[in-house]
C-alpha cells in the first residue's frame, strides 16, 4: 500500500503531471500531421529527459508514445493518410466515413475506443503482467512465424475486389520489405551495390509514399481539386458517436482490445499486425461484412481498440522483462537506464514504486487524451474545410521533412517519392494499398523468424507443428484461406459489386496467369 | 499566410546559414558546431552513450555537438557519410569494431585505413551465457560438450556476421569446439535463451543485466582478460584456460586528412569527459567500461582489431 502511495505520489508531482500532457498532446499532433510520426517526437524528445527528473522524463515519452497511436488515427480518417504504420487499417472505413461527411463520428469513436483499448491493456498490465511476460517467453521464431502468416492471411478480407490483385498487392509489399541488407546474415539483397540502398525501405518512409503521394498527384491533376478530395466540404460538421453506437460495439472492442494487448506482449510482432488481425476479426463476424470497407464504423473501432491496446503490451515485455517489443519501448528503455533504473524481474522488487508510477501516469495521459482530443476533434475537421491544393501542398512538405527526419536520410526523401510513383500506378491499376502494406508489415518478421526456426531445427519444418501455439495459429490461417475460397466459389459474383475497376481486376488477374 | 512568402524567408535563411560558415582555419578550431554521426538508430544504450559523450564535448569545446543517427547498412551509410564529407574536423564518427565487421562482411569498399583514430571511450566484453538451470557450471565444462557434439550447441546471436557472433565463434576456437549460431537481430537473442529455445547466448552485458540479477541467467564466460566491474563473481574465458579476449570498443574516429592539431584538440576534450563524474554515471547505468585511450594507442587497437576480425570472418566465411 505505502509504495502504491509513493508511486502515486511520483506521478502526480507537479513535474510529472506537465510532462505527461505535454507529452501527450506532442504525440497527438506529431500523430496527426501527415508525414510525421510520434516515433520521430519520441526520438526529439529522448535527449530532454535525461536532465529532467526521472518520473517526469517517464511520463514525457510515455505520454507521447500513448498519444501518437492515438492520434494516428486522425489523419487516417480525414485525409486517407494513417498518421503512424499501426493506423494503416484504420484508413480503409475511417476514410469512406470522412467523405460521407462523418468525420466527426468515426474521430469520436476512434478516440472512445482507442482510450478503451489502451485502459484495457493498463488493467491486463497490473494485474497479470507476469503471466502475459510467460506468453512472450513462449513465442519462438516458429510460434510468431505462425502468427504472422495468420496476419497474412487477412489479405483475403481485404480484398474484396479480386483475391488475385490483393495477393498480387500482398506479394509486392513483401518483396518490397527484401531490399537491404538481409538483417541475419549481412548480405546485400537487391541494393545494386549502392550504399544507400542498404537502408532498405523504411516502412514509415513508404506508408507515407503510399497513402500521401498518389492522393496528392490525384488533388494536383483534378482541375478543380479544391471540390474533388481532400477539401470536399466547406461546411464542417462535427457529431459525436451516440451511446447506443458506443455499447453496440463494446463486444467486438474489448475482444480487439484483448487481442491487441496479447500481440502487443510479444516482441517484434508490433502494433500493424494487431490493427490488421482486429479488423479482419470485425469483418469476419459482422452482420454486415459488405459494408466493410465502405465506412463501416466497426472497421474504425477494431483497429483503433487493438492498436492502442497494443501499448500496454508492449510495456508488459519492456518492465518485466527489460526487453522492447518496437522501437517506442526501445527508446523508452533507453530513457530509463540513463535514470539508473533498468528494467526487468527485479524492478518490481526494488523499485515497485516506479512501476507503479508508469501505471498511474498510463492512466494519466489517457484522461489528457481523452480531454484533448474531445476538445482538438472539432479543431481537426476544420482541416476540412481548407481548399485540397493549399492543404496538399502543405502535406507534400511535411511528407518530405518526415521522410527525411526518420533517418537523416535524403535516401529516405527520393524513397518515398519512388514509392509514391509506385502507389499512384497501383492505385491506376486498381490494386489495393492495404495488403502492400500489410506485407511490408509483416515481410522482414517473416522472413527472419521463417528463417531462424529453421536454423535452430536444422531445416526441419517439423519445427512449425511442434507446438500448440503454432499449430493453433496455422490452424485458424488455414481455416481463413479456406473459407474465403469456398465463400467466392460458390459467391463468384462479389466482384461484380465493384463499379470501376472491374475492366483493370479482370486484366490483371489474365497477366498474372502467364 | 502567403506561402510565396514564407518559402523565400526560409530561402533566405538557409542562404545566411550557408554564409555564416566561415573558411576554417585549424588554429581557432572548433569554431562551428561539430557534428556527431551515430550508426544506429536513436535509444540504444550505444547512441545514448555517444550522447553523454557529444554533451560532455559540447561543454568542452564551447562549440554544439549534435548527434545525428545515420543508421542502416550496419553501419556502412554512416562511415561513407563521413567519408564523404571534408577532412576537417568538423564531423566526427562514434566508430567501434562495426568499422571492420561491415567492411569484411563486403558491405563497405573501405575500412578503417579510410579514418583517423581520435580517442577510445569505451570498451565492453561480450559474454557467454546460459540459464540458471542449465547443466554446465563452467565455461570448459560447456566446451567439452560442444567438442563431444560439434554444432549441437545453439548460441542465440545478434545477426550472422555480427560483433555477438564473432566474439563467439573466437571463443568456440579457442575451446576448439563450434557451435550453431542462431541470429537475432532484434533483442529476441537473451527472450529465446529465457523461452529455452538456444543453449546459451553471446552478448554485450549491458543486455544480460537484469536477468543475471535476477538469477534467471549465468555467466559461463566474459570474453577478457579481466573480469566486469559489474559482475565480479563471473570468470573470465582467459582464466577458464580458453584463450579469446574479443572486446567491443568504441570511440571516435574522423575522416583521414584530418590536421593534427584538430585531432588534438578533440583527443584532449575527450579525455576530460571521460574523466568525468558525470560519464563514470552514464556509464554505470548502461552497463559499459570508461576505457579511454589516446589517438596513437586507439590507433593501433584498430589496426590489430581489424587483422583479428579480418582471420575470423575468412574462417567462418569458409567454414559455412
Amino acid at each position: 500500500m505505502e509504495t502504491i502511495l509513493s508511486g502515486l505520489q511520483q506521478a502526480l508531482s507537479m513535474e510529472a503531471l506537465l510532462a505527461v500532457f505535454i507529452g501527450s498532446v506532442l504525440g497527438l499532433i506529431f500523430g496527426a500531421i501527415p508525414g510525421l510520426t510520434y516515433s520521430l517526437v519520441l526520438v526529439l524528445l529522448l535527449p530532454l529527459t535525461f536532465a529532467m527528473p526521472t518520473e517526469a522524463g517517464m511520463g514525457l515519452l510515455l505520454g507521447c508514445y500513448l498519444g501518437g497511436m492515438t492520434g494516428g488515427s486522425v489523419s487516417a480518417i480525414l485525409l486517407g493518410i494513417p498518421g503512424t504504420p499501426s493506423a494503416a487499417a484504420t484508413v480503409m472505413d475511417g476514410y469512406p466515413m470522412a467523405r460521407r461527411n462523418e468525420a466527426g463520428k468515426a474521430l469520436g469513436t476512434a478516440l472512445f475506443v482507442s482510450v478503451f483499448g489502451g485502459l484495457f491493456s493498463l488493467i491486463i498490465m497490473v494485474f497479470v503482467a507476469s503471466y502475459i511476460a510467460d506468453v512472450a517467453l513462449a513465442f519462438g521464431p516458429a510460434e510468431i512465424f505462425a502468427l504472422v502468416l495468420f496476419g497474412l492471411s487477412t489479405i483475403c478480407g481485404l480484398s474484396e475486389r479480386s483475391l488475385t490483385l490483393g495477393l498480387v498487392a500482398g506479394v509486392l509489399g513483401l518483396m518490397l520489405m527484401t531490399i537491404g541488407l538481409d538483417p541475419l546474415t549481412g548480405v546485400q539483397r537487391l541494393t545494386f551495390g549502392f550504399t544507400d540502398m542498404m537502408q532498405g525501405v523504411n516502412l514509415v518512409v513508404a506508408m507515407i509514399g503510399l497513402f500521401a503521394i498518389p492522393q496528392l498527384v490525384d488533388t494536383f491533376l483534378s482541375k478543380d481539386g479544391n471540390k474533388v478530395d481532400l477539401g470536399k466540404f466547406g461546411k464542417v460538421r462535427c457529431t459525436l458517436p451516440t451511446w447506443q453506437e458506443c455499447r453496440q460495439n463494446l463486444g467486438l472492442v474489448t475482444r480487439c482490445s484483448a487481442m491487441g494487448t496479447g500481440i502487443g506482449a510479444i516482441p517484434g510482432a508490433g502494433g500493424p499486425i494487431a490493427a490488421f488481425l482486429a479488423y479482419a476479426h470485425a469483418k469476419r463476424f459482422s452482420k454486415n461484412p459488405e459494408n466493410f470497407g465502405k465506412g463501416e464504423i466497426a472497421g474504425v473501432a477494431a483497429p483503433e481498440s487493438a492498436n492502442n491496446a497494443v501499448t500496454g503490451g508492449t510495456l508488459i515485455p519492456l518492465l518485466s522483462l527489460g526487453i522492447p517489443g518496437d522501437p517506442a519501448t526501445a527508446i523508452m528503455l533507453g530513457g530509463l537506464l540513463i535514470h539508473g533504473l533498468q528494467p526487468g524481474p527485479l524492478l518490481f522488487q526494488t523499485n515497485l514504486d516506479t512501476v507503479y508510477a508508469i501505471y498511474a501516469m498510463v492512466a494519466i495521459s489517457y484522461i489528457a487524451i481523452f480531454a484533448v482530443q474531445l476538445w482538438g476533434i472539432r479543431l481537426f475537421v476544420k482541416v476540412l474545410a481548407v481548399p485540397g491544393e493549399y492543404l496538399a501542398a502543405s502535406i507534400l512538405v511535411l511528407c518530405a521533412i518526415g521522410a527525411f527526419a526518420i533517418r537523416n536520410s535524403m535516401f529516405d526523401v527520393y524513397m518515398m517519392i519512388g514509392m509514391g510513383a509506385f502507389g499512384y500506378v497501383l492505385k491506376r491499376l486498381g490494386i489495393p494499398i492495404a495488403p502492400v502494406v500489410l506485407g511490408m508489415v509483416l515481410g522482414e518478421i517473416l522472413d527472419t523468424n521463417y528463417r531462424t526456426a529453421l536454423i535452430m531445427s536444422n531445416n526441419s519444418h517439423a519445427t512449425f507443428f511442434e507446438s500448440w501455439t503454432a499449430m493453433i495459429l496455422l490452424g485458424l490461417t488455414a481455416l481463413t484461406i479456406i473459407t474465403q475460397v469456398v465463400k467466392r466459389c460458390r459467391n463468384p459474383a462479389i466482384p461484380a459489386n465493384d463499379e470501376t475497376t472491374i475492366p483493370n481486376a479482370k486484366n490483371a488477374d489474365g497477366a498474372s496467369a502467364h | 499566410m502567403n506561402i510565396k512568402k514564407t518559402l523565400s524567408a526560409f530561402g533566405l535563411f538557409a542562404g545566411a546559414l550557408t554564409l555564416s560558415l566561415p573558411a576554417t582555419a585549424a588554429d581557432n578550431y572548433p569554431s562551428r558546431p561539430i557534428e556527431m554521426t551515430v550508426l544506429f538508430g536513436a535509444g540504444s544504450s550505444a547512441d545514448l552513450a555517444a550522447r553523454a559523450l557529444a554533451d560532455g564535448l559540447s561543454k568542452e569545446l564551447g562549440v554544439p555537438v549534435p548527434v545525428v543517427n545515420r543508421p542502416g547498412g550496419g553501419g556502412a551509410v554512416g562511415y561513407s557519410y563521413v567519408r564523404d564529407q571534408p577532412a576537417d574536423g568538423y564531423h566526427i564518427v562514434w566508430n567501434s569494431n562495426s568499422i571492420s565487421t561491415v567492411h569484411h562482411q563486403g558491405n563497405l569498399p573501405f575500412g578503417y585505413e579510410e579514418f583517423d583514430a581520435v580517442a577510445q571511450v569505451s570498451t565492453e566484453k561480450p559474454v557467454l551465457a546460459v540459464r540458471e538451470n542449465a547443466p554446465w557450471q563452467t565455461l570448459s565444462e560447456f566446451m567439452e560438450e560442444a567438442r563431444e557434439a560439434p554444432g549441437r550447441m545453439k548460441v542465440s546471436v545478434s545477426g550472422l556476421g555480427s560483433f555477438t557472433h564473432i566474439a563467439g565463434a573466437a571463443m568456440f576456437n579457442a575451446g576448439e569446439a563450434t557451435m550453431t549460431p542462431v541470429p537475432f537481430p532484434g533483442n529476441e537473442a537473451v527472450l529465446n535463451l529465457l523461452g529455452g529455445r538456444v543453449d546459451a547466448t553471446v552478448q554485450l552485458p549491458a543486455a544480460l543485466v537484469p536477468h543475471v540479477k535476477s538469477g534467471k541467467v549465468r555467466i559461463l564466460g566474459v570474453s577478457s582478460d579481466s573480469r566486469l566491474d559489474l559482475f565480479p563473481d563471473a570468470p573470465t574465458t582467459i582464466e577458464q584456460g580458453v584463450n579469446s579476449n574479443m572486446e567491443m570498443w568504441r570511440g571516435i574516429a574522423v575522416k583521414k586528412g584530418t590536421p593534427q592539431e584538430a585531432i588534438a584538440r578533440l583527443d584532449a576534450a575527450i579525455k576530460k569527459v571521460t574523466e568525468s563524474e558525470d560519464f563514470q554515471k552514464v556509464a554505470d547505468n548502461l552497463a559499459f567500461s570508461v576505457s579511454y585511450l589516446p589517438h596513437d594507442q586507439f590507433a593501433q587497437v584498430i589496426a590489430e582489431d581489424d587483422a583479428r576480425i579480418a582471420e575470423l570472418m575468412a574462417q567462418m566465411a569458409s567454414s559455412n
